[in-house]
C-alpha cells in the first residue's frame, strides 16, 4: 500500500477516526498491538482499505469494488482484443430461506455458496457479492468458448448445494446468467451487467437452476466450408498455375 | 500528396506464413511513397521480424524496445532505400511476440502520435490468427489479406476472415493475390476473390447492417525476379522496374489509394 507523506496525516485520516471506523465495523480487534504510531496508523489504513473493498458476510470483494474492477477489465479487453466474460449467480427461492429458517440461516448458506464459489475459480478471476444473494465473477482474457467452460464448471459445483446449520439442512439451487465482452462495440460495465442479469433471469423464468448465455458465434472453420473452400464448383479453377 | 491529417492504416495479413506479406509490404510500401504520400512501415511481426533484413538494414532499436520504454520511437525509426521509414522488430525472442495489456496500450499512443506524421501507416503482421495479428487488424483502417491461389491459403484467410467478422465486426477485406498465374494474374485475381466471396456469402451471417465483402484490391504474378531481389535485399522497383510484379505493384498501389 502507499505510505502517506508525513505531513498529510493532519489533512488526512488520523489515528482516532481511522479507530472509530474499525470499530464501528467491529474490525478493531485484528488490528495488531505493540506498533509505534505511524506502523498503527498504516495498519488501520490496510485495514480501512480492505473494509472498502470487501463484503463483510461473505470476503468476496463488494459491489463498489466488482463495478470498477469490472471496468478495468473491460477496459483491458477492448485494448488487447480478448473478450472478458461475467457470470452473474442468483442463489433460488432465498427468502424462503430466511422466511422459514431465520436470517442467521441465511447468512450462514450465503457465506456457503460463497466459500465453494471461490474454490471453483481460476487464480485471474474475481468473484463478488453484488447483492443480498446475488453474486457476480468476472472471468477475464478469455473467449466465449471457455468462459461458459468455466461458467459451467462454477454453476455445477453450485447446483444442488446442500447447507447444514443449526440443525436445518438446506438444499439450494442458483440461476446463472453469462455474457461475454463484445468486441465489435463499445459497452460500459453497467451495460454489460445488464446483460447479465437479463441472461439471469432468462434462467429463471425457464424454471431456475439452469445457466444461460447468448449464442457462441464459434468462428472455427466447419467441414461444410472446407468442402466448398478445397472443391470449387466444376469449372471454376481457382489455382491456375 | 495527401492533405489528410490522419494516416490510413493497413494491416497486411494472411493467416497462411509463407505467402509474401512481407514482400508486398516492402514493395508496396515503396510505391506509395513513390506517390508522394509520407508512408511508414511497421514490421508487426514482433518475434520473429525480417522487413530489415530484406530491406538491407541494420536497426539499433526495435519496436519492442520502444513499447517497453526503452527507447523513443524516433530511436527506432529508419529511412529504407524506397523512400519510406521502417520501424523493425526485433526476431528470435518469444517474449517480444506476446502482446501485453500495457503494450498495446503503448502501441496505441505511439499510432497515435505517428498518425499526424505519416499519410499511410502499412502493418507487416505476422502469420496466424493470435491476439498481436488481430490487434494490428482491429488498428487497421483496411485489412489487406494476401492469398496464393493454393486451398491451404484460401482456407487460412477465409478463418481470418472468419475471425475478423464474427468476433471483432469487420465487414470488409481486400485481397492481394500473389503468386497469380503470370499469363493472366487478373484473371487467377478475380476467381480467387469470387470463390473466397462465394464461400463467404454462403457461410458468413453479417454482423450489425452490413455483408461481409471481399473485394480485389491487386494481384502479383509469380515472377522469379521476387526471389531476385530478397537475394540481393532491394525492392522490385530498384532491381528490375519493368519486371511483371514490379508492375503490378504500381497497380496495387493505384488501387489501395483509391479505395481511401
Amino acid at each position: 500500500m502507499k505510505q502517506n507523506a508525513p505531513g498529510s496525516r493532519a489533512r488526512g485520516l488520523n489515528l482516532a477516526t481511522a479507530q472509530r471506523i474499525l470499530q464501528h465495523a467491529g474490525r478493531l480487534d485484528n488490528i495488531p498491538s505493540g506498533l509505534d504510531p505511524d506502523e498503527q496508523l498504516q495498519s488501520l489504513i490496510d485495514a480501512l482499505c480492505d473494509l472498502s473493498v470487501h463484503d463483510g458476510l461473505t470476503g468476496l470483494v463488494n459491489a463498489t469494488f466488482f463495478h470498477a474492477a469490472l471496468t478495468t477489465e473491460m477496459d483491458r479487453s477492448s485494448r488487447t482484443g480478448r473478450s472478458c466474460a461475467l457470470l452473474v449467480v442468483d442463489i433460488d427461492h432465498f427468502k424462503k430461506v430466511n422466511d422459514t429458517y431465520g436470517h442467521q440461516v441465511g447468512d450462514y448458506a450465503i457465506q456457503a455458496v460463497a466459500r465453494l464459489m471461490g474454490k471453483s475459480l481460476r487464480g485471474m478471476d474475481t468473484a463478488a457479492r453484488i447483492g443480498g444473494e446475488e453474486f457476480a465473477v468476472i472471468l477475464p482474457e478469455c473467449s466465449p468458448e471457455a468462459a461458459l467452460q468455466a461458467a459451467r464448471r462454477i454453476h455445477g459445483a453450485l447446483n444442488p448445494f446442500v447447507v447444514t446449520c443449526a440443525e436445518a439442512t438446506i438444499t439450494l439451487t442458483s440461476s446463472a446468467g453469462l455474457v461475454w465482452t463484445d468486441l465489435a462495440r463499445t459497452e460500459s460495465a453497467r451495460e454489460l451487467l445488464a446483460r447479465a442479469d437479463q441472461q439471469m433471469y432468462r434462467a429463471k423464468r425457464l424454471g431456475r437452476q439452469q445457466l444461460c448465455h447468448p449464442p457462441i458465434r464459434s468462428t472455427e472453420v466447419t467441414s461444410d466450408e472446407k468442402v466448398l473452400l478445397f472443391f470449387p464448383a466444376e469449372g471454376e479453377a481457382v489455382d491456375d498455375n | 500528396m495527401t492533405t489528410e491529417l490522419k494516416a490510413r492504416r493497413y494491416a497486411i495479413i494472411s493467416g497462411k506464413g509463407g505467402v509474401g506479406k512481407s514482400v508486398i509490404a516492402a514493395n508496396l510500401g515503396a510505391e506509395l511513397a513513390l506517390t508522394g504520400r509520407r508512408t511508414l512501415l511497421i514490421d508487426a511481426d514482433l518475434g520473429l521480424a525480417n522487413l530489415d533484413v530484406m530491406l538491407g538494414l541494420y536497426p539499433s532499436h526495435t519496436l519492442h524496445d520502444v513499447l517497453c520504454g526503452a527507447c523513443g520511437v524516433e530511436d527506432a525509426l529508419l529511412h529504407a532505400r524506397g523512400g519510406f521509414d521502417l520501424l523493425p522488430a526485433g526476431s528470435g525472442l518469444q517474449d517480444d511476440a506476446a502482446l501485453t495489456a500495457p503494450m498495446a496500450d503503448a502501441m496505441e499512443k505511439i499510432l497515435a502520435a505517428l498518425d499526424a506524421r505519416y499519410d499511410a501507416i502499412l502493418f507487416d503482421a505476422g502469420a496466424g490468427i493470435g491476439d498481436l495479428v488481430m490487434f494490428f487488424a482491429r488498428m487497421a483502417d483496411e485489412i489487406l489479406l494476401v492469398v496464393t491461389p493454393e486451398a491451404t491459403s484460401l482456407m487460412d484467410a477465409y478463418a481470418t476472415i472468419k475471425i475478423l467478422s464474427q468476433r471483432y465486426g469487420r465487414l470488409t477485406f481486400s485481397l492481394v493475390v500473389n503468386r497469380a498465374n503470370p499469363i493472366n494474374p487478373l484473371q487467377t485475381g478475380n476467381a480467387v476473390t469470387a470463390h473466397l466471396q462465394r464461400v463467404v456469402t454462403k457461410f458468413l451471417v453479417a454482423r450489425g447492417s452490413g455483408a461481409v465483402t471481399v473485394r480485389l484490391a491487386g494481384c502479383v504474378p509469380n515472377d522469379p525476379a521476387v526471389a531476385r531481389a530478397l537475394s540481393h535485399q532491394c525492392l522490385l522497383a530498384d532491381l528490375d522496374p519493368k519486371a511483371p510484379s514490379a508492375m503490378s505493384f504500381v497497380r496495387l498501389a493505384e488501387s489501395v489509394c483509391a479505395s481511401a
